[in-house]
Parts: structure tokens; sequence; C-alpha cells
């Protein structure tokens, strides 16, 4: 489940899904959980995912390739979920591909293989209000984003449409780059405390160990997202496991 | 005036954008919203476009192609005439007000054609701004003039090499940087695409064009015209050239996407016509998309750059689906014929996206009679298109000219130690 406000700092993980092929993805799925991470975001790869860096962009072309779809998330969904009960699995996607599949639908069969929350960049909590009581009455939870130059008052429609935990986008710019975690960024966090009891997931520019150790105490969960999918890329996921382990025991 | 209900046309439109870039929109859309009905402001924005761009652009009369094809008479609104070679710079001059009021140092654009982008390197030279043109790989082999001189006007134009590399991924490109440099950049959205408030803003400002056909139409045809026809890639140059008429059903309205090589998935950019185009949501807006059963985006195909997109306008989505505008398509190898045909019968060089226009324009007259009239809005001039055109009639002594030319290019930068 979502971890409670201030718990310890947890890692959140990333899969996407197709890449580097189907098949690996549960063996990835599997280290991360053997690794220690306790969230893990499904992302459905979409054509144009355009508040992802140059990262995420090509996993998501390379997982297209490879088979990666809404369907093919489901049905990973269903699997890893059953095989990984300690790890909570989070959807993440763009909104045309859930959409094209039929978003009441999607929201059935994604509840039903045992997904917890969904990270929709574009989607706008606008758009998400009306689905709420449909959304909670299935137990899942739609994870919105906060990013430094919201409005104070938005922040406040977010937060209270936001379940399960706030997405909190570290600083400007798309995902993959790094991030500084400085007397701004804690003033920042502490705005959107004030508006909010729901635990923090800090994501964009977490790195490295250090990272994770700067938000150690600030934040209950950090995304460590790209960097891992570069360890994928590079050395495979077995290698990227381990280094995922190796920084989890770092900071513990 | 184009009205949206709320950044919506029926159901097309709206604003889906990641949390980042909300608050730019909802500036913009203040500042827009502030002005359009301020007649000072709208006069401030003609006498720019006079002044710089050489507006009013003629409508003009094709006697001997009329005569020839032996139909209605046909007249082109001369986009082509506009400084920089397209209607692009019209939207660009109005968005180039905008950025003045709200103090923004810094421009992005996404290009096709490279028109959009030249007509923002363009007013970042004359405003003294600095520019970024995201263009697609792909788009940048095809129109590499404009490319050239975007450089030489001092903009920084980046190469996308994502995906198909054309106009979406530029356009997913800007969006990218806009994500990052919010706070001190304004992104010259290039056509009625995007994210409210952009459609209604840029269809603002090209409404110019048919406020002007509509007096000149007046003038000199002693009445209105019986169609006007634009060929649509985002939609602008042809909302630009209807916008004054949609309350009035005598004009029919004609839109021409690009029909490519065949009706076949990745071979055209048609999204209007033929059922090819599904709802969707992306790159900011709810539209009717060529994708796939599982939402990717799909690719396209046409030989002008500037109509080889994915998404059109949810203005024109929202007209055709209510009848107001007919959308038809024309073939890459139509476009060529009447590209020529304009050419050898009436003196006046089309760009590719505008001899979309052309071909379908010309089609239509045909079956009309010579009492009536159709406006062909011919957005843009030719001259980009020279490497595309040579491509199409293939001449050996183009081909060594541009041998004996890349021969004496090298040596030069072997002299000067250019790079
Ligand atoms: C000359 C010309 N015409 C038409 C277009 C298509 O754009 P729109 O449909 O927005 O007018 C372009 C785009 O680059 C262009 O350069």
């Amino acid at each position: 489940m979502f971890p409670a406000q201030y718990d310890d700092l947890q890692i959140m993980s990333h899969a996407v899904v197709g890449f580097p092929s189907l098949e690996e993805n549960e063996k990835a799925i599997a280290g991360l959980a053997e690794a220690g991470v306790k969230l893990i975001e499904l992302q459905v790869p979409f054509s144009d995912p355009v508040a992802d860096g140059h990262t995420l962009v090509n996993a998501c072309y390379e997982a297209l390739k490879h088979g990666g779809s809404v369907q093919a998330t489901l049905d990973l969904a269903q699997r890893v979920c059953a095989r990984h009960p300690e790890v909570t699995f989070i959807l993440m996607s763009y909104l045309n591909p859930l959409y094209r599949f039929g978003l009441e639908e999607l929201f059935k069969q994604a509840a039903a293989a045992g997904i917890k929350g969904m990270i929709v960049p574009d989607w706008p909590v606008e758009e998400i209000e009306p689905w709420l009581p449909q959304l909670d009455a299935l137990g899942l939870a739609p994870i919105l984003m906060v990013t430094p130059n919201t409005a104070p008052d938005r922040v406040k429609k977010i937060t209270r449409a936001s379940r399960g935990m706030i997405y909190v986008v570290s600083r400007m710019g798309v995902t993959g780059h790094e991030t500084h975690w400085g007397e701004k960024f804690q003033n920042y966090i502490t705005e959107i405390r004030k508006h909010t009891d729901l635990p923090l997931a800090v994501g964009f520019g977490v790195r490295t160990a250090d990272d994770l150790n700067a938000l150690s105490g600030k934040a209950e969960v950090a995304a460590f997202c790209s960097q891992y999918i570069e360890w994928q890329r590079d050395d495979g996921s077995d290698v990227a496991a381990d280094k995922m382990k190796t920084i989890i025991e770092a900071i513990a | 005036m184009i009205r949206s209900d709320n950044g919506y046309f029926g159901e097309f439109g709206g604003r889906f954008v990641p949390e980042i870039l909300l608050p730019a929109l909802t500036e913009l859309e203040d500042l827009f919203f502030g002005l359009r009905d301020d007649p000072e402001f709208w006069q401030e924005f003609v006498t720019l476009c006079q002044e710089f761009s050489g507006r009013p652009t003629p409508l003009t009369p094709l006697r001997r192609l009329s005569k020839q094809l032996g139909g209605a008479q046909i007249w082109l609104k001369r986009e082509d005439l506009n400084h920089s070679g397209a209607h692009k710079i019209n939207n660009v001059l109005g968005q180039g007000l905008l950025v003045q009021r709200m103090g923004k140092q810094r421009v992005i654009a996404e290009t096709g054609a490279g028109q959009h982008g030249l007509a923002t390197a363009i007013m970042a030279a004359r405003l003294g701004l600095e520019a970024t043109i995201y263009m697609g790989a792909e788009d940048i082999e095809r129109q590499y003039s404009n490319v050239f001189w975007m450089r030489q006007l001092g903009s920084d134009v980046v190469g996308v090499t994502t995906g198909a590399q054309t106009l979406k991924e530029a356009l997913d490109e800007a969006l990218r940087d806009w994500a990052a440099s919010v706070e001190t950049t304004h992104y010259v959205l290039g056509t009625a695409c995007g994210p409210a408030p952009f459609p209604e803003l840029v269809s603002y400002f090209q409404s110019i064009i048919s406020d002007e056909i509509k007096e000149q139409s007046q003038r000199q045809m002693g009445r209105l015209p019986d169609e006007i026809v634009a060929c649509v890639g985002g939609g602008s140059n042809a909302i630009g050239a209807f916008a004054a008429f949609l309350e009035t059903p005598e004009v029919a309205l004609i839109g021409i996407e690009a029909g490519g090589t065949s009706f076949e998935d990745g071979q055209h950019s048609v999204r209007l016509s033929h059922n090819t185009g599904e709802t969707g949501i992306a790159q900011g807006y709810k539209t009717l998309f060529l994708q796939n059963d599982d939402g990717q985006l799909g690719d396209t195909h046409s030989i002008a750059a500037g109509l080889d997109y994915v998404g059109v306008s949810p203005i024109l989505a929202y007209l055709s689906q209510q009848g107001r505008v007919i959308p038809e398509s024309a073939t890459d190898d139509e476009v060529t014929e009447a590209f020529s045909l304009l050419m050898k019968t009436e003196g006046i060089i089309p760009a590719l996206e505008s001899a979309h226009g052309l071909a379908g324009g010309f089609k239509r007259a045909k079956q009309m009679r010579p009492e009536q009239n159709v406006v062909i809005n011919l957005s843009g001039r030719g001259d980009k298109d020279i490497f595309n055109i040579a491509r199409a009639f293939p001449q050996r002594e183009w081909t060594e000219f541009l041998q004996r030319e890349a021969a004496r290019s090298t040596e030069l930068l072997a002299q000067k130690g250019g790079h």
C-alpha cells in the first residue's frame, strides 16, 4: 500500500512495458522487488511522451516495437501484482492510450489486476474530478502532480483530488536531468504539506544515493526512474537490480 | 470571431498538458482575452502587418487558367506575398505583440516546412529575442533553405531525431523545452492546434486573411465568392481564410488535406475526410488524430512537409463534423500537376502545401459555372521547395550544378577553415 505520512523514505522505480521486452519486464520487476523497491510504476509506452526526457522517450519507442500496449500492461500487472504482494504497482500512462481503451473499462480492469494507483501527466485535475467517485469505489488512486510553479489555490485543488500520494515534481523541465535539493526545495515541500496529509512522492532528477539521502526525512517516496532505465538499457536488468540494491542498502 | 466554449469547440479542443505548463497557458489566455475585443489592439496588429509584411495581400484573378479549365473564375488570395513567403507570419507578428506585453526574452517554435520557424526567426531578430526552433530531422532535409535562413537570422535550429522526425516530434520537443523554460520563454505555436488558448489565438490573428478576402471580393467581384478553398495542415491558413464567412452559409468552405501516395496507413495525412482520423487526446488537445487501436499516434506522409501532421485544428474538426467545412484531399501527384499548371499558366510559384489547395480548387472550379467565383488561399510561395520540385521533375542539368556547387563549397570551407 501507500506509505503513511512521515514514514521512512521508500523507493519507487519504473518499468516501461515492452522495454527491453515483455519477458524481461517480469524478470526486471522481480529484481526490483528483491532489491527492496516498494512501489513500481508500470508505464504504458506512448508515441508522444511530452513530459519525459530522452531516456524514457527512447525506451517508449523501443517498447512499442516489442509489443508494449495498454493490454500488455494490464496482462503484466495481473501477473506481477499476484507475484509481488509486498510491492504497490502504479499504472503510469499518457492519456490517449487509456482514452482509446475506454477509461471506465480501463479503471475496472486495472483495479481487478491489482493496480493501486495511476499517474497520468497530461490529465488535468478538472478532467479527473468527475471520475473520483468511481475511482474511489474501485480503490484506484489518482496520484496527481504538483510542480514548482503551481499556484497555491491550485495546489489546494490538486491535493484535494489526489489519492494515495501527491507526486511532487522536483523542478521545472522533463524527466532525466539532475535536481538540487536546497532550501528552495525544502520551502516548496513545506508549502505543499500545508495543504495535505498525504505522503509525498518526489520525482524528476532522483539519480544517486546522495539524492536519496537528501530526500530522506523530507519525503516519503523517491521516484528513481530514468537512472534505473539507463542502467537497464546499458547493463541489463540483472545488473540494474544489483545497482538498485546497493543504493537502497546505502541509505538504509 | 471564433469563440471557444471554455477551450472547447464541440467535443474538440481543451487543455491536456502537464501541470507545469498550465500557468503559462492561463497567463497567455488572460492576456489574449483582455486584448481580443479591443479595436486598438487589432489596429496595432493590422498596422504592423502593413508596415512589416506588405498587407493587405492582393486577390489575384487567374484569367487565363480559369478560361482554360472552363469553369468558375478562380482567384488567389496571395499569402505568398507576405514577408517570409507565407501566411505563418500573420500569427507570428501577432504573438510577437503578446510576447512584448509579457516581457519574455526568449521564444521557441516547432516547424514543419520551416515557414513558421522562419517567421519566428524573423520576429525574434526584429524584437531582439533569443529563439530556438525545433524541426524534425527529416523536415530539415526536405526544407533546408529555410533552415539556412533561420540560422542566418540568429536562431538556434534544433533537429529532432525521435520517431518519424517530422512535425509531430518537433511539437513534442518544443513542449519539453517549454516545461523547463516556461517562466522566461513564450512558445510561439505555429498553427491552430495545441492546448487552449492556442487554436483560438492563432485563428484570431490569421482571420485577417478572410477579413481582406471579404472586402476585396466585394470590390473586385461585386459580391462574395461562392467557394473558398484552402490546404489543411494544422489548419491555420484554412481557418484564417474561412473565419469571416462562418456565418455566411452561401459561401462554401473547402479544406484540402494531404492525400499523399495512397490511403494506406502512413502514406497520407488525411484526418478529416474518409474517416481516417479518430478522436484522441495528445499534444495538449483533443481532436481527430491518425492513430492505431492502442492510441499510438500514427505515421504520416505528404510531399509537403507543412501538411505532414497527425492531428488537426479542433476548430476544423468541429466545423467539418458540423458540415460547415467540407474536407477533401489531393494526392502528391495531383499536387505536382497543379503546381506546374499554375506556374506555367499564370507565372506564380506556389508552395507545395498551397498547391494542395490549388489541386482541390481547380477540380471544383471545373464543375462550376463561369459566373461563379472560387477563391483559393495561396498560403505560401514555392522558393523553399526548389529541391523538392527538382526531385519531382529530375533534370541532369540541376544535378550537375549541385555537384559543381558542392565541390566549390567544399573547397571554400577547406580554405577558410569554416565549421
Ligand atoms: C505555405 C504553407 N501552407 C500551409 C501550411 C500548413 O499549415 P496550416 O494548416 O496551419 O496553414 C504550411 C505549414 O508549414 C505552410 O508552410
